[in-house]
């Protein structure tokens, strides 16, 4: 019933997660963030089991901070990915494997390049220009494929995630009010309004 | 409490200089002269038997050893030790050929030997080996001849001696090698080379001798092949090698 | 094995090896991406292409490229293909009670230039055929394209050809492969690589 959603533009990434908290068919609260910054410039999303998704996503954002505090450079987009990728493919074969999914998105700084990986939980990792979690994939993947583009400016991406929205509100049964709308790019990572 | 320390009894004298590594090589230089040569075709390893008494049953003594289809080795030195490394040695191969079925090349096992010893110079609680090591092996590369001594250093030779008449004997085979020598030959010359300086009777009984070469193998399939093959002459061939010296 | 979907073949020539795979990747019956790697080179002459579940496959890949990396610093040369699947065999039967889900082939040429190829089960035992050999979703489809184009000594353009055909014609019936597909031919000389555009539907 969650529902993650990125687009990549000309220098950004363009990011959607619904603010939703349930535990089975029960709404707890609205106004979850879930998402993590893992730098400056790398944004994760993520979705899956409660309890797991925090742990795991806070985990993956400690060791990345750790990284450019000991190092003094901040890890890549696609070493974050990797890096990622290692944890939960570890993870998958461990007695009790944590069930989330993510997607990664990061905007070089000094080069302003923008990269988007997905990874589902069971640690397959593709890089993508557009991406979706969860059933909303179902809805919201042929609107992308239908109008994304290379070189998207941040007003056509918007536009583009609002297709897909309204998509989910007219035809996907979940009732999901509202979404943390997320923009990476080379200055770093900021909540806009659609 | 005390178990859990163990400090290297190996260390560092004032003058840089490792003295049990070097009491290690004095064990060797007392032990049994061992000889290897290698030729265009081959390697052969050959080296003295000596038994504290003649009540010994010379028969159950073995000092050259197979490692490994194509790799056997010879020590000079300390037999217990030796033996140490001989089951390390045969069950790194077998480890080698159960990941990548062949057999390992000699280089590998020589630096699996190598490592071995190594550890021995800098762990806690242990002592260095008092042998020093020909490995004589063919593979893929063709003959090779290696020494491993206690410090875990080791060098490739065209022909090599270790032991008690190390000094002798080399100077011995600087003379009489050839790079153009067969593996008869080098058999020949390894023999002549022990008998310089051997006490009491030399007989098939009193020397061991081992080779590397090709050999015709049958595959599965059945298919004849030619691969490396290390193996001990019998007491019949040390005897006509002997006859042909006399 | 049908989770994520894929298709390879590898085949023999005269004095020269091909390889082939499919460039989807998808979770069940959506398609997420069409230009997902499946096959990689280990050295100039050894390839190994890695059909099943997804993550495994890039496990396995940055496993195995470690361990030919480790192999060529330790033995200082490179591995021969038919060394390279024995040791595949034995990862892959290391992990005998909890396996990888990945069939690997293997495709290259032996150290005197022998054509090699391969493919082994889950567990790691192998299978050599003299002619062809295919794992994935649309193995039994390709069985049937190869068993009928596949002729002994294909010359290297004649192998790209049959092995394209087999490929892209037996993934136009298997729903969860295709998307275009990837080739690379190994002759002694050189390597020949071409992506190729199949049904994208």
């Amino acid at each position: 019933m969650e529902v993650l959603l990125a687009i990549k533009g000309k220098d950004f990434i363009l990011t959607a997660a619904d603010r939703t908290s349930a535990r089975s068919i029960v709404v707890m609260k609205q106004g979850e963030d879930k998402s993590r910054a893992l730098n400056k410039n790398i944004l994760m999303l993520y979705s899956g089991e409660a309890g797991d998704t925090v742990q795991f996503a806070e985990y993956i954002q400690r060791n990345i901070q750790l990284y450019g505090i000991k190092n003094g450079v901040p890890l890549s987009t696609s070493a974050a990915a990797s890096f990622t990728r290692k944890e939960l493919a570890t993870s998958l074969r461990s007695r009790n494997p944590y069930h989330v999914n993510v997607i990664i998105a990061g905007t070089d700084p000094k080069t302003a390049l923008p990269e988007l990986y997905w990874l589902d939980y069971l640690a397959a990792s593709v890089k993508l220009n557009f991406a979706a979690h969860g059933h909303a994939s179902y809805f919201t993947l042929s609107t992308m494929d239908r109008y994304w583009r290379e070189g998207l400016s941040l007003e056509e991406a918007k536009s583009l995630l609002n297709k897909c929205i309204a998509e989910l509100k007219v035809r996907y049964i979940a009732n999901l009010p509202e979404f943390t709308v997320k923009v990476v790019d080379k200055d770093g990572i900021r909540e806009i309004d659609l | 409490m005390s178990d859990r320390y163990s400090f290297s009894l190996t260390t560092f004298s004032p003058s840089g200089k490792l003295v049990q590594i070097e009491y290690a090589l004095n064990a060797v230089a007392q032990g049994v002269t061992s000889i290897g040569i290698k030729a265009t075709n081959g390697v052969v390893i050959a080296t003295e038997k000596k038994v504290p008494s003649f009540l010994v049953d010379d028969s159950t003594m073995e000092k050259v050893s197979l490692i490994c289809g194509n790799i056997g080795m010879v020590y000079s030195g300390m037999g217990p030790d030796a033996r140490v490394l001989v089951d390390k040695a045969r069950k790194s191969a077998q480890e080698y050929k159960k990941v990548y079925h062949e057999e390992p090349p000699t280089a590998m096992l020589v630096k699996e030997v190598a490592t071995v010893m190594q550890e021995y110079t800098q762990s806690g609680g242990v002592r260095p080996f008092g042998v020093s090591l020909l490995i004589a092996g063919f593979d893929d590369t063709g003959p090779s001849l290696y020494q491993v001594d206690p410090s875990g250093s080791y060098w490739a030779w065209k022909a090599s001696a270790i032991g008690k008449n190390m000094i002798n004997a080399k100077t011995f085979l600087e003379k009489r090698y050839s790079s153009t020598m067969e593996i008869e030959d080098a058999v020949h010359n390894a023999i002549l080379t022990l008998k310089e300086g051997f006490e009491g009777q030399m007989t098939e009984s009193t020397i061991e001798i081992g080779i590397a070469q090709l050999e015709e193998i049958t595959t599965k399939e059945g298919k004849k092949e030619k691969v490396g093959r290390f193996r001990k002459l019998t007491p019949s061939e040390i005897r006509d090698y002997l006859a042909n010296i006399a | 094995m049908e989770y994520n979907g894929s298709a390879i073949i590898a085949m023999k020539g005269k004095n020269c090896v091909a390889i082939a795979a499919d460039r989807r990747f998808g979770v069940q019956a959506l398609t997420l991406s069409t230009d997902f790697k499946k096959v990689f080179q280990m050295n100039e002459r050894v390839f190994i292409g890695l059909p099943g579940l997804a993550t495994d496959v890039q496990t396995l890949y940055e496993r195995f490229r470690f361990k030919t990396n480790m192999y060529k610093l330790r033995e200082e040369r490179e591995i021969t293909p038919s060394t390279f699947a024995r040791m595949v065999s034995s990862t892959l039967y290391e992990k005998r009670f909890g396996p990888y889900f990945c069939e690997p082939v293997i495709a290259g040429l032996e150290k005197d230039g022998t054509p090699y190829i391969c493919t082994m089960d889950l567990l790691g035992c192998i299978t050599t055929p003299a002619d062809f050999v295919v794992s994935g979703t649309a193995s039994n489809q390709m069985y049937g394209m190869a068993e009928s184009l596949w002729e002994p000594d294909l010359e290297p353009e004649e192998l790209f050809e049959t092995i394209s055909q087999s490929l892209l014609n037996a993934v136009d019936r298997d729903a969860i492969s295709g998307w275009g597909a990837v080739v690379h031919v190994i002759t002694p000389e050189r390597i020949l690589t071409r992506t190729l555009k199949g049904r994208m539907d």
